[in-house]
């Protein structure tokens, strides 16, 4: 009986003594849990550029008419069907992308390293921006903080846009200016080269928060023109914005696989026979004497431009003869940066501003000077740049009604937008320029207008019971469109 | 001449044997006639007469008679040298004594238990040409749902026991041989960002068990079953036991087995093959459409087939598609030799499968190796072991949606000639891209030859037992099992190959390995009262699970035809290491108890500990209670019609843990993007994390699973039908569960303790012993289940998320409150108030969809299975049907048929106008509707019906299907005398024989994405396959 008892017990005791240590073992040796915020910096920064550049780019420059759909979803956008989309850039391009990321930066190490703290504040402005532009009304003051919103209400764009004390929403434009204040504070952090833009300068982050400012208050011109002229009088004043090339903010890529900007493993590598020049595009660039600029947006591998009809159903070109996207897009081999703001788009704001909200400033000379600085950033000679403004005065010259100035300016910041076709539509639901015909063969929730936002994806409606039910249509004009 | 051999043969043979008499009578001494006499171990026999009498002539070398009659006890009586023998049968009184396998190894008899369980003996699944054991269970257990991926060589098979109980976690049942758990997962090698949907179909790890080797299977359905196996067990259990070593005394048994059998491809659409490659009636080598001009039109530059004044080679190809798929060969061989007797034995087993798929450059081979034995040392000390080493090597091309052979295939245009690109071998260009008669599009061939992916895996699973039985009463054992294995696999993408374009070279290791033991202490003492026997068990269990994954991906080759890493220019994307380890220690006692073998209870408890749950809530316990009372004893109910009646009643409640690294938040290298355009850090030589998308859980705790469940055993008239009914409910609540968040809320999930889910079902299980003569049997057996599941509630503000795994956006397999789990949400067509779809006048089709809503339910609404064995003589005859009533699949291939202008009817009346159903706004009358009247071309028409997650592709899956049939022949014992052979048969089977899908136009039940919990989808699958072979199994 004693070596029963023995022998019962021997491994009982065994185990509950080996157990405790035998059960330590839930620490994870897959991933780190923190990280530095130098780490997450790029991640956002680059959140911003993909999300700019990828689906969200491929659908509005389609619905533009930059671009024509030859091949799977763009054949869908082309003709307006947009429902079911767009889940992946909603979800993990901004809201689980930037700005989650974001947030963390600006909670987590944002007061110990304002310097990571004020940029960060910048970067979510922007990609709030980019979020209530193409969808309206969405997730902002409640959004991005896990559990403590668990359904963020959908706050309204004029709320965004213009903040509400009521409802606790701090406006774009205080958020920027928060901003731009933590980049003045003693900071224990500061970020080099993994500042992905400005290799951590921060005059330089001024500068492009200056520079949101004037885009945002554009942005609400019609709406809200007091506000507007306001804001862009005080950055006038300021004068400390984005007023070169050089200072463009764009987000460099490689030439690395893995590494690539996405118009170019889109367009290049993996979806070639997707989308193509728009015959409308052409059509317009020939209109205006503007082909020299043309090809250096877009290709010409049989020497002429090869462009296909919005929502045509023909038999599309040869693919080895199509004009797609060119090397100042694309990059040789995708090292291409992703835009975001630039000094072109900074000359046609304080002309359309100078125009229309009377701000400081002669709207002809911005005008010309965001032709010169786009058509030189995309590589065109000093000599083709005064060769076109010699032989085309009609075109570089303000001229007519104001409404007739203001399509002269909006028409020549579509050129210059070119491969950034969130900033294009934005423009052209803002103004209504470039005038655009309906694409062939048009359907969707309504086949007799061109969109004017994006569907919410499914994603949202699914799990979020705040979105509006129903989920506004195509043809349901956000708060500053015209 | 040769038949007057044969007799003369005969007559030799009889001349020396002899004659036997005798008289079968019950106890009270009346004759029973029709009692079967058959010398054991042969086909040799007779039947007694109306007055019990019996004669039979029988060879010198006959050692055993057995003798059985309906109702009675079988007996075996030694011959010797007796020229009469008088056998006196005594009345079944142990009606239905069956001896079954349960948790833990513990054999009972089935009589006792207060749960379900049902065995199938080898016999009941073997011969069938099946490979994978939870294959071979299809349609022959109650309770049990079991889908095909697809016909595909290896591709993994669902299981779910008792429909689904836990929204996230696994809900396969978990696999026990001999005592020990197995691995019974599915591996994924989804290619990392090149990933969409597009796995090779990857098997289930039962594929690497050798059926030859398989005694029994026993299926434990309920968690107050397999309550002693822990959480694991608690989507109940599948009981394997192997063969053993002989235990009669004697000389060694041999066993020579063979089957080989060809497949084909089944369930086809009909494709229409008047109509051509293009689009609007124009021809386009653009597209992968057949709405091109009518072959034998004349060629015109109007409709694309005059170019440059030259004709374009315009001609049907009918079985284009057909034709790519091959007849798939399989050879199944195995020699196992067992020997021994009760105390000292050893088993030893040899196997080789070699499967040929129906797919191009596809296959699996299977070596396994096993050599097992068992001992008892100074009467009191029992040994024993096995030792089984599995070598399986797959070789798969990718499915799914786009660029893969099956995307590609499905649908394909009708004027391709798919096969010359085979036949000349021109699949790919001189300079190795692809080549293909659609434009962009990569050839089936050239994914089949160029891409494929190969699994090399290497297993060992082996086992140790010591046993000593330290008084009469009370046993101590323990059993040590280790299962473990490293799969190597590598994924190649050849440059110019459509989904990756660069070249990619995948190398993916994966190993896991499970180490358990048990401490068993099992003590049993009789007639502690008058009339009551308690047994009981004490037990410690040890696990260890520990996986690793580690994915080299390298990309951007350089050098053509060159598939190593050393080729790749980049390494970031998509390579990663997971590590996951998790341990448990559980302890657990039962007690049972046994009152004049007709009432019986018994209790059971089980305490783990958990390496995975908070340190505060690591330690967790879980109950059962079974009861069984057999009332035709107890109340000595004696009846004709109803001989046995046992009614039982059972609640168990299982507890569970998390899986391992749930506690903390984490984060992960960057990367965004999917398959079209993507990056990944370090961008150069710049660093970044993001946080996951998970939200660690501010409090967890262990799950749990309760169920009741009541049950009727019943036999009637002489055991000539039996009964086994058990309706259950099931809840599960608290699951742990990494719930869906809106996504604005900046995270994808959080880890929490959510929700209810409910599962009730009825169960039935009736067997029918329609004649049972010596000459002939006839058993006919047939199942039911029927299974309501319903999520009641998942989290505060979350009313529905999707379940994980790869989906495509617009048809998302999700978890929503009210509904069964694993509806397919997607966008349906508005309707107007009398239920009509309502048509855009503008565009003559469909208005937008409303998204999220359901689309398609996967659950069928009842399951019927029905097998007969049919015994004549020595020739036997089986066969299984099953019928699944109800239950959707959305068919993305169907899509494609429909779409791409390929199925048959695309062609009737193509060039007529079409209007599709449905009502327009009336004008003039807003909120009433008109006939839809608005003529559209027969393109858009089907393309509207063939919209990719369209309402349209939902097909009812209502599926009549004979699951196999088997004829059978043992070859008469005078011959294997001759020849000096045991026993010899021969068989000839097939499964899969033919199918009935009333509502669709394809086979709807397969499941694209295999064993887990998205069910429901056609992904352009691969086809099921029919098998068809012939198998030898010689005993020498």
């Amino acid at each position: 009986m004693k070596k029963l008892i023995l022998f019962l017990i021997i491994p009982v005791l065994f185990s509950s003594i080996a157990c405790k240590k035998y059960l330590d073992v839930n620490q994870t040796p897959n991933n780190p849990t923190s990280v530095p915020p130098g780490t997450l910096l790029p991640t956002t920064t680059a959140a911003l550029a993909f999300a700019n550049a990828n689906d969200l780019d491929r659908v509005t420059s389609v619905i533009i008419q930059h671009l024509a759909g030859t091949g799977s979803q763009a054949l869908d956008y082309d003709v307006y069907k947009l429902e079911g989309y767009f889940d992946n850039q909603w979800n993990l391009e901004l809201y689980n992308g930037a700005v989650n990321n974001l947030v963390i930066i600006i909670n987590k190490f944002g007061d110990a390293n304002p310097a990571y703290g004020g940029i960060a504040k910048l970067e979510l402005a922007y990609a709030y921006s980019m979020i209530t532009d193409l969808w309206g009304d969405v997730p902002y003051s409640q959004a991005g903080q896990g559990l403590k919103f668990i359904t963020p209400r959908f706050d309204k764009q004029q709320d965004i846009y213009q903040g509400n004390a009521a409802d606790s929403i701090q406006s774009l434009f205080d958020l920027v200016k928060s901003g731009m204040a933590d980049l003045d504070k003693t900071s224990v952090l500061t970020p080099g080269k993994d500042d992905m833009v400005y290799g951590g300068d921060l005059t330089k982050w001024k500068q492009m928060g200056n520079t949101l400012l004037l885009k945002f208050a554009m942005q609400i011109s019609n709406p809200n023109p007091a506000l507007a002229k306001s804001i862009i009088d005080a950055v006038i004043t300021g004068n400390n914005y984005i007023n070169s090339n050089a200072l463009d903010f764009e987000v460099p890529f490689g030439n690395a696989v893995g590494n690539q900007n996405p118009l170019y493993t889109f367009n290049n590598v993996n979806r070639t026979t997707d989308q193509m020049l728009s015959a409308r595009l052409l059509a317009l660039s020939r209109s205006l004497n503007d082909t020299v600029r043309l090809g250096k947006y877009f290709t010409k591998p049989t020497g002429n431009f090869v462009a296909y009809e919005n929502g045509s159903t023909a038999v599309a070109p040869a693919l080895a003869t199509r004009s797609k996207y060119n090397t100042f897009l694309t990059g040789t081999l995708g090292e291409a940066p992703v835009r975001l703001l630039t000094f072109a788009q900074v000359n046609f704001i304080l002309a359309e501003s100078a125009l229309i909200l009377g701000t400081a400033g002669d709207a002809n000379t911005y005008y010309q000077a965001g032709i010169k600085a786009n058509m030189q950033k995309i590589g065109m000679t000093t000599a083709e740049i005064n060769q076109y403004f010699t032989d085309n005065p009609a075109v570089v010259t303000l001229a007519g009604t104001t409404e007739d100035k203001r399509k002269q300016i909006i028409t020549q910041k579509y050129m210059a937008w070119i491969g950034n076709g969130i900033e294009a539509f934005n423009d052209y639901r803002r103004t209504g320029y470039p005038v655009l015909a309906l694409a062939s063969n048009a359907a969707g929730q309504n086949p007799n207008v061109i969109p004017t936002r994006l569907t919410l994806p499914n994603g949202e409606i699914q799990r979020n019971p705040n979105t509006p039910n129903p989920a506004p249509h195509t043809d349901v004009k956000v708060w500053w469109a015209k | 001449m040769l038949l007057s051999g044969m007799l003369l043969l005969y007559g030799q043979l009889l001349a020396q044997g002899r004659t036997i008499t005798g008289k079968v009578t019950d106890e009270s001494g009346n004759p029973i006639p029709n009692a079967s006499i058959q010398v054991k171990g042969t086909s040799l026999g007779t039947t007694s007469k109306d007055d019990g009498t019996y004669s039979l002539t029988i060879p010198a070398s006959s050692k055993v008679l057995t003798i059985s009659a309906v109702g009675m006890a079988e007996q075996e009586i030694p011959i010797g040298d007796k020229n009469m023998i008088l056998v006196r049968l005594s009345t079944r009184l142990n009606m239905l004594q069956e001896v079954v396998v349960t948790s833990l190894g513990i054999s009972r008899d089935k009589r006792s238990l207060g749960y379900a369980t049902q065995n199938l003996k080898a016999d009941q699944f073997n011969d069938r040409g099946q490979v994978n054991v939870v294959n071979a269970l299809q349609g022959k257990v109650a309770g049990v749902n079991i889908t095909n991926a697809s016909g595909g060589a290896g591709a993994s098979v669902n299981i779910n026991i008792r429909g689904i109980s836990s929204f996230t976690g696994s809900n396969q049942p978990l696999f026990i041989i001999d005592g020990i758990p197995i691995s019974n997962d599915v591996d994924r090698t989804n290619g990392g960002p090149t990933g969409t949907l597009g796995d090779n179909q990857p098997p289930n790890r039962a594929l690497d068990l050798d059926m030859n080797n398989i005694e029994s299977v026993n299926i434990l359905k309920g968690p107050a079953a397999s309550v002693l196996y822990g959480s694991r067990a608690a989507a109940g259990a599948i009981i394997i036991t192997t063969k053993k070593g002989s235990s009669q005394k004697g000389r060694a048994e041999i066993l020579v087995n063979t089957n080989e059998s060809f497949q084909k491809a089944t369930g086809l659409p009909k494709v229409q093959n008047e109509y051509g490659q293009g689009s609007n009636g124009i021809y386009n080598p653009g597209t992968s459409n057949s709405w091109g001009p009518k072959f034998g039109s004349t060629a015109t530059v109007a409709n694309g087939l005059l170019v440059g004044g030259v004709a374009v080679d315009y001609n049907p190809y009918p079985n284009n598609i057909r034709d790519f798929f091959e007849t798939g060969i399989l050879s199944d061989n195995n020699l196992s030799i067992n020997g021994g007797d009760a105390k000292q034995n050893y088993t030893f087993s040899a196997g080789y499968l070699y499967q040929k798929g129906i797919l191009p450059n596809t296959g699996v081979k299977r070596a396994t190796v096993k050599f097992g034995g068992n001992t008892v040392l100074r009467d009191k000390i029992k040994l024993g072991g096995s030792a089984t080493f599995t070598n399986t090597l797959q070789d798969g091309i990718l499915g799914g949606n786009g660029q893969s052979s099956m995307g590609v295939l499905h649908g394909m245009p009708r004027s391709i000639d798919l096969q010359k690109y085979k036949r000349d071998k021109t699949w790919k260009n001189p300079d190795g891209t692809n080549n293909y008669g659609v434009t962009g599009i990569e050839n089936p061939y050239f994914g089949a030859y160029e891409n494929p992916l190969k699994s090399n895996l290497y297993r060992i699973i082996g086992i140790a037992n010591i046993g000593y039985d330290v008084t009469s009463w009370m046993n101590i054992n323990y059993r040590l099992g280790v299962d473990a294995y490293t799969d190597r696999r590598k994924q190649i993408f050849a440059v110019g190959s459509g989904r990756v374009p660069a070249g990619q070279v995948l190398d993916n290791p994966i190993t896991r390995t499970e180490v358990n033991g048990d401490l068993i202490i099992s003590m049993k003492k009789n007639d502690i009262i008058k009339g009551l026997n308690v047994s009981g068990i004490v037990g410690n269990n040890i696990n260890q699970r520990m996986n690793q994954n580690v994915t080299l991906q390298g990309d951007n080759l350089t050098i053509p035809f060159f598939y190593n890493v050393s080729n790749a220019t980049a390494y970031a994307n998509g390579s990663l290491e997971t590590t996951t380890l998790q341990r448990i220690v559980g302890y657990y006692a039962q007690a049972s108890f046994d009152y004049k073998n007709y009432l019986f209870l018994e209790l059971t408890g089980r305490a783990d500990q958990s390496s995975t749950l908070p340190k505060s809530k690591n330690t967790y316990f879980y109950p059962s209670i079974s009861a069984g009372l057999v009332f035709t004893d107890a109340f000595n109910i004696v009846s004709e019609v109803l001989n046995y009646g046992k009614i039982r009643a059972s609640y168990a409640k299982v507890g569970r843990d998390a899986p391992p690294y749930k506690l903390e938040g984490v984060y992960g290298v960057t990367t965004y993007g999917n398959n079209v355009a993507n990056i990944t850090f370090p961008m150069g030589s710049i660093a970044g994390f993001q946080a996951s998308t998970r939200i660690p859980p501010t409090k967890l705790s262990p799950e749990f699973t309760s169920s009741y469940e009541i049950g009727l055993n019943a036999a009637f008239w002489k055991n000539r039908i039996t009964l086994d009914v058990a309706y259950f409910d099931e809840v599960s609540k608290d699951q742990i569960v990494d719930v869906g968040l809106a996504p604005s809320t900046g995270y994808s999930n959080v880890t929490a303790n959510v929700g209810k889910m409910t599962n009730k079902g009825v169960e039935a299980l009736v067997t029918v012993s329609a004649i049972s003569t010596r000459n002939i049997r006839w058993d006919i057996s047939g199942n039911f289940t029927k299974i309501r599941n319903k999520v009641v509630s998942i989290f505060p503000g979350v009313t529905s998320f999707a379940v994980p795994g790869n989906a495509f956006t617009g048809s998302i397999p999700t978890i929503q409150e009210g509904q069964p789990y694993g509806v397919i949400i997607g966008g349906l067509i508005p309707r107007s108030p009398d239920g009509q779809r309502i048509i855009n006048p503008v565009t003559g089709t469909y208005q937008s969809t409303i998204a999220n809503q359901v689309l398609s339910n996967p659950n069928p609404d009842y399951q019927l299975g029905f097998t007969n064995n049919l015994k004549v003589k020595s020739f036997s005859l089986s066969f299984t049907f099953d019928f699944i009533k109800g239950g959707e699949v959305l068919s993305f291939t169907a899509a494609a048929y429909k779409s791409r202008g390929a199925l048959k009817e695309t062609a009737v009346d193509r060039d007529k106008a079409h209007i599709l159903p449905g009502v327009i706004p009336d004008p003039n009358n807003a909120g009433k509707y008109l006939p839809n009247n608005i003529e559209i071309p027969a393109q858009p028409y089907w393309q509207t019906m063939g919209g990719l997650q369209s309402e349209f592709n939902v097909y009812d899956a209502t599926t009549f299907r004979m699951r196999d049939i088997s004829i059978g022949y043992d070859l008469p014992a005078t011959l294997m005398e001759k020849l000096k052979i045991n026993s010899a048969r021969i068989a000839v089977f097939a499964n899969n024989v033919f199918f009935v899908a009333p509502n669709a136009f394809f086979d709807p039940q397969v499941n694209t994405q295999g064993a887990g919990n998205i069910r429901g989808l056609d992904l352009q699958s691969v086809p099921n396959a029919r098998t068809v072979g012939a198998g030898l199994k010689v005993s020498l």
